[in-house]
């Protein structure tokens, strides 16, 4: 091999002079396509200014040996050598371009990789704060959550409490620590008689009718901490008293101190009337019983004795002391059974008619027998009749007795007092579908500690020889045979209050359908 | 004290112009011969070869170890081998003759004449260095595609 052709060479330096441009330009496109997505990314801002240097060295160089090329072939030499200076000129500055853009990448990405682990620090703090608020947020929601869970619990409980405190039939009341009733619910309000303005003046003293029980209450709520079942009588607004069972609790703060109590009080004045009223009928009934027992027993002696002293009687003349001493025991043998005939009438042992019966004229006859007499003692009788009451069933001659009774009782009582009134009214009463009689005097009145005794057998204040004690227990006996009930009041109580004297209320069920002519019992 | 203020602030000024209208020779200015260009396109390439280095190295100690990253070191090292080859082509084309060419018929069929010593056959292949700079450029193409790729794959995760 003696030479080497130059051919080669040349058309490699043309051909890769062509492929350079183009892959020099893809390159710078695709470092463009980079830059256009991140702007802010030193990376790709240091690949596209490389990539730009690299492109223009890159056809710089290739246009100058094209050019070359070109002019050699074509026999230019001279111009070659005019451009060639500037070719190579050219080259080299961009060449020494490219260098310095290259030296930049190492500080470069130092300062990008401190920036980017600021950056990186920042997200975590960023994310760490994101999180952080996620969290709060999530807290604030389950608070909130909570808050709306537990307040609507507390609605539910705070409406329960109420309702039992607006709809509970008993007295519920507050009251702090000097005794003034704070809150008291309707039903103790209606029980006391008070209004809802007057609630926020009354204190406990106002209610409490005796002064020992409201001492032993807050004695007691201070020192135990509560009072339970305790049984005493409250003042209503009306001056009229009412039995009450009592639970209350003390209320301390927070220092232990007695803030005030709160309390439940039921009112137990009907069953303690009803308890009252049971075990008098329940005393009366053995009363009764054993009267009637003593009455058969006493009867049949009495009989004898009675029989004898009249056999006797023929064999000794009126005028000898034998004889005056038979009428004598005559007379209280005869005493003895109007007694025993009485007990017997108590415990309704005696036989009895049912017939109709006007009370307005059985108490026109009573009156008309006994006004006499009355008017002797300056006792006025009144009479306020109701008309057209309905008739009620009963034996008419036990019922006179019933109301000669009465007006016997009150005819005492005002002979003392040296006269007085006597009213004798009568009225249908539509709820109970009751007739009432009621007679009241002006007398003297019952003293309140016997007022519960007055119709048991025997029991009397009159002086002796006066009265056997019998009267208001054989009318009470009668009165019960004829399913009514006897009432009393001393003092008695009128529309204007109330009165001096006894009252005494008789009250005859009216019976509907046919009356039976007699019942023995 | 004013006209003495004002007369030093007009000193620059005024020294510009005496410079101006009364030139004299300006020894200062260096004049360059012909090889000072050459030495300059080669001190270039020893600047650029050096400067790939740099980012070689740079590269590397980036850790950036996808496939972009790579690609753009392969393109270091063919860019490298590039100028060395260039350099060497510049280096030795004084010691090629005009009476080492023969053309028998126009330029196209232009021949190096033997007898072939190292720095001729060195010449000769200095000549091919397009067999370097073209791989070297389809490696930065590479680079930049695959990055680019790259990043528009992140961009969707």
């Amino acid at each position: 091999m003696t030479s080497l052709p130059m051919l080669p060479a040349i058309m490699i330096d043309m051909a890769g002079s062509l492929v350079i441009i183009i892959l020099s330009f893809l390159s710078l496109r695709y470092a463009w396509l980079l830059l256009r997505k991140q702007s802010e990314n030193f990376l790709w801002g240091f690949l596209f200014y490389f990539c730009l240097t690299l492109f223009c060295f890159s056809v710089s160089r290739a246009v100058g040996h094209l050019i070359k090329q070109i002019l050699l072939i074509l026999d230019n030499r001279e111009q070659w050598q005019v451009l060639a200076p500037y070719s190579g000129g050219f080259n080299t500055l961009l060449m020494i371009s490219l260098a310095a853009v290259s030296i930049y990448y190492h500080k470069g990405i130092e300062g990008y990789r401190a920036i980017q682990r600021k950056a990186h620090s920042l997200k975590e703090a960023n994310d760490q704060l994101e999180i952080s608020a996620d969290k709060l947020l999530q807290l604030n929601v389950d608070l909130e959550d909570m808050v709306e869970r537990r307040t609507k619990k507390l609605s539910a409980s705070e409406k329960k409490f109420r309702n039992f405190f607006i709809n509970s039939k008993d007295m519920v009341y507050f009251c702090d620590s000097t005794n003034r009733l704070v809150n008291m619910n309707s039903a103790g309000l209606e029980m006391l008689g008070y209004s809802m303005e007057e609630e926020q003046e009354l204190k406990l003293h106002d209610i409490f009718c005796n002064e020992e029980d409201l001492e032993n209450y807050l004695e007691t709520i201070v020192a135990v901490g509560f009072v339970e079942d305790l049984e005493v009588e409250f003042l209503r607004a009306d001056g009229t008293v009412i039995y009450v069972l009592l639970s209350a609790t003390a209320v301390f703060g927070e220092n232990r101190e007695f803030t005030g109590c709160e309390g439940i009080a039921k009112d137990l004045t009907r069953v303690r009337t009803m308890m009252e009223q049971l075990a008098s009928s329940e005393k009366m009934a053995s009363v009764g019983q054993m009267a009637a027992g003593v009455a058969h027993e006493i009867n049949t002696p009495l009989g004898v004795i009675l029989g004898y002293s009249q056999l006797m009687m023929d064999d000794f003349t009126p005028d000898s002391e034998e004889g005056q001493s038979l009428i004598v025991i005559e007379r209280q043998a005869k005493a003895c059974r109007k007694i025993v005939a009485d007990l017997l009438k108590f415990s309704r042992q005696a036989e009895s008619a049912r017939e109709n019966i006007l009370i307005n004229e059985v108490l026109s006859d009573v009156l008309a027998v006994t006004e006499h007499s009355l008017n002797m003692d300056h006792i006025h009788a009144h009479r306020d009749f109701s008309e057209d009451l309905p008739t009620v069933v009963g034996d008419t001659e036990k019922l006179r007795q019933v109301f000669v009774n009465f007006i016997n009782n009150a005819h005492h009582a005002m002979e003392e007092e040296g006269g007085g009134d006597l009213f004798l009214s009568s009225h249908f009463e539509e709820e109970s579908n009751r007739v009432v009689a009621i007679i009241r005097d002006t007398g003297h009145g019952i003293p309140e500690d016997v007022i519960a005794k007055i119709f048991d057998p025997f029991f009397t204040t009159k002086s002796v020889g006066k009265g056997t004690g019998l009267g208001l227990s054989v009318s009470y006996g009668i009165i019960q045979e004829h399913g009514g009930v006897i009432e009393v009041e001393s003092p008695a109580h009128g529309k204007e209050g109330e009165l001096q004297g006894t009252a005494f209320y008789v009250k005859l069920p009216v019976l509907s359908g046919e009356p039976v002519s007699v019942n023995k019992k | 004290m004013n006209a003495i203020k004002n007369t030093r602030k007009m000193f620059p000024f005024l020294l510009l112009l005496m410079v101006t209208v009364c030139p004299g020779n300006a020894w200062a200015v260096q004049s360059h011969g012909a090889p000072e260009g050459l030495y300059v396109h080669q001190l270039a390439h020893i600047f650029y070869t050096a400067a790939l280095g740099y980012l070689f190295w740079g590269v590397r100690q980036s850790a950036f170890k996808s496939q972009g990253w790579r690609f753009l070191q392969i393109f270091c090292i063919f860019m490298i081998a590039w100028n060395v080859v260039a350099f060497t082509g510049h280096f030795l084309a004084p010691f090629i003759d005009h009476a080492d060419y023969t053309r028998e018929a126009g330029y196209l069929s232009t021949h190096l004449q033997g007898p072939f010593t190292g720095v001729k056959l060195w010449y000769y292949f200095t000549q091919l260095d397009h067999l370097f700079s073209i791989p070297s450029l389809f490696f930065l193409y590479l680079a930049m595609k695959t990055i680019y790729r790259s990043s528009c794959e992140d961009e969707k995760i």
